[in-house]
Order: structure tokens, then sequence, then C-alpha cells
């Protein structure tokens, strides 16, 4: 079976899949099964140090694990037909399937030092000092930032002592790293990428954890080739390019940078 | 003939200020007319909505830091970086035309009968990714 290959090895950025499955019902839908491992690696580049970072990587760690909890599902997607007998998808046909993610997940939220312990594809938040960078609302209204990335599988920033004041700041942001977009809509003030200050709630919406997953396994059709090649984020250089972009206005403790 | 002159005169004024008067209008029609266009807003979020219900990231892999996957297929990146006129001719008319699902939220719409406003927060929201604009939490 051509998916045993994969199975131990990164995907994109820190996730590792074992078990890998797919079944077709023969009605429009496909059930994706499989064990993920997820590892967010955190790096501490506070001036004076962060006290309380292990209580709140141990919460991030349960809001991960409890939002990606019970997979997901997305109908209407088209992709190349799947062949179930030769377990490979038909690059000359394209089909409109729903999508059944029964996936298991085990995250692991772990402290790192220095980053010669981040590995090419791995996820990072940096706790840092702050972070000047502000942004307009839609409703026009000046905010700062708490926490900073640029998306789909960028290193994420998030300033201490914000942190500390919100403990789903870590989630949010790692979140932005699964491909999920920051919502200013005052009717969904529920939401966790509900990102304004008057914020209440933290709910992830099922269309979102289809979204995660489908970023999870977002080489599916890699996935039944005989030649699996993985995506490099290159997560060193952009972690340095990220921190150091003078917009951004992040201050951190440039001596804990090596 | 002084005063043949500035009867002459005269008569070109009133002329002058009749077509001045009868012009005006136009005018006014025209700031009106600029002034319907624009309503179309964008906002990033509704914008990743329809992007997640066409399932462009499904085959337009968005982690990719490449323009193109190994298969040769534009990434998400790789539509970014590709000119807005050329992506609204590409890809809400040409390429995939017939190719979009017939279940889900926008089942009765190809890309091509999305509305014009809809389109240019698509092109808007694709073209964003290539710029690596940051996201905040607050």
């Amino acid at each position: 079976m051509r998916f045993a290959m994969l199975q131990n090895q990164p995907l994109t950025g820190g996730i590792v899949a074992k078990n890998l499955r797919i079944s077709d019902n023969g009605n429009g839908e496909l059930s994706l099964y499989g064990d993920f491992t997820i590892t967010l690696k955190v790096l501490d580049l506070t001036t004076n140090g962060a006290p309380n970072l292990n209580s709140l990587m141990t919460f991030t760690q349960q809001v991960i694990s409890n939002k990606l909890r019970g997979g997901g599902y997305k109908s209407g997607v088209s992709i190349h037909k799947y062949n179930e007998n030769q377990k490979a998808f038909n690059k000359n046909k394209i089909w409109s399937y729903s999508i059944r993610y029964n996936f298991n997940f085990m995250v692991n939220v772990i402290q790192i030092n220095m980053l010669s312990q981040l590995k090419g594809n791995d996820f990072v938040l940096a706790v840092v000092d702050t972070i000047g960078h502000q942004f307009t609302d839609q409703y026009g209204q000046i905010q700062g930032s708490a926490g900073l990335t640029q998306g789909a599988g960028w290193p994420a920033a998030v300033s201490y002592n914000s942190w500390l004041r919100n403990k789903y700041f870590g989630a949010h942001e790692f979140f932005h790293t699964l491909d999920l977009n920051d919502i200013e809509d005052g009717n969904k003030k529920n939401r966790l990428m509900y990102h304004l200050s008057d914020n209440s709630g933290h709910v992830i919406s099922d269309a979102e954890k289809g979204d995660m997953m489908q970023y999870i396994v977002g080489n599916i059709n890699d996935m039944a080739k005989k030649e699996y090649s993985n995506i490099n984020l290159n997560t060193v250089s952009r972690v340095r390019i990220f921190l150091n972009k003078s917009i951004y206005a992040i201050k951190y403790n440039k001596a804990k940078f090596r | 003939m002084v005063l043949k002159t500035i009867k002459l005169s005269l008569g070109s004024l009133l002329v002058l200020s009749f077509y001045a008067c009868k012009n005006s209008p136009k005018k006014i029609n025209s700031i009106t007319q600029i002034k319907s266009i624009d309503t179309c807003r964008y906002y990033r979020y509704d914008a990743g909505q329809i992007v997640s219900n066409l399932s462009c990231k499904f085959c337009h892999l968005s982690p990719n830091l490449q323009i193109k996957d190994d298969r040769g297929w534009p990434t998400f990146r790789g539509l970014a970086a590709i000119d807005s006129l050329e992506l609204i001719n590409y890809v809400f008319t040409k390429k995939h035309k017939g190719w979009f699902s017939k279940v889900g939220p926008y089942k009765a719409a190809k890309m091509d009968t999305l509305s014009n406003c809809e389109i240019k927060s698509v092109i808007r929201y694709i073209k964003d990714f290539g710029r690596d604009i940051p996201m905040s939490s607050q």
C-alpha cells in the first residue's frame, strides 16, 4: 500500500501521520483516517523570563487538542477521482466529494531554548517582550497586536504579558498557522478567531475545523503517489525574517536568539 | 462701430452663458454615477470563506513557498504571483469552467457566475496571500 511509506515521517510543518487510510463509500463521500502527532515548539525570547510559561503552554496544548478532537467534515470538494482498487487518484477526472476526516490527534507543545532545536518543517511560537505592530479593523479603528503571524505555515509570535492577560492567544495564533483567518464580524464575537478586544468566546466552527483538516492533509493527492515529497517550510529562515521585520516592531532578547 | 462691437460681445457672452448653464447638469450626473458604483467592500474573512467553499486550497496548496508544486500546478502563492486581470480571465472564465462542485454552499454557481464583488474579493484575497499581510490577535 502506497500510504505505507508516509507513516512516521513529517508532513507539512510539525505534523507526523500514522495509519493513513482513505475509504470511498461509492456515493460521493471519502473518509480519511489517520493518527496525527502535531508539535508546536515554543521559543522563549523574553528579556526578563516567563515564569508562567509552562502553565500557558499546558493550557494551549489542551485548547488545541480539544478543538481538533473529532476530526471534521467538508462538503463540495472538487478533487481528482479516487480509485479505491488502485489506492490512487485518477489525474484525468475531477470529482465532487464530501470528505469526512476521522482523525485522531496527539498534540505536543514543548519549550525550546535555542534555534538549533528547530528543524526545517517545525511549527514555532516565539514568546517576545512586545509587538508594536498596529492594524486598522473593518470599522476603521486602530488596534494593537498581542500576537502576530503571517498565516499558513508561518512562525507566530505572542507577547508574554498579553498571553498572561488572555490565555487563548497562543492557540489563536497557532490556528492561523493551520490556515484559519481572523474574524471581525460583530455577530461572531464568541469565536476563538474573533480578534478584536470585545471577544466573548472561544468557539471553533465546523467549517473552520474542516479547513484545518484540509490544511493538515493538504498534500492528499501527493499522499497516494509512489514518490512523496514534503513541503519545505524552512522555518528557521522564516522565523528570522518574521521577527526582524521592522514594521512589526517586535522586541525580544536578541541574546537568546542563537 | 464701437456700439456694434459691444452688442456683438454681449451676444456672444449670452450664448456662452447659455451653453455653460446647459452643460452643468451633465457634470452632476457623472459625479452621481461614480458615487453609486463603489458598493463592494472587502472583508478578508468573507473572502476566505468563498475560497474555503470553493476548496481552492485543496489543489493550490497554501503552505508551499514555491510557486509551483511538484505536479507543476500553481500553489496558492503561485496564484498570488499571477497578474490580477490574468487571474480573472484564467481562473474564473477558462480553466475552471465546468469543474466546480455540484454540492455544498456554492452548488448553484460555477466560479464564473460569482458576483463581480465576490470575484474582486477573491482576487484580492489571493493577491494579499503573496504580500504576507500579518494577522494579529488583540
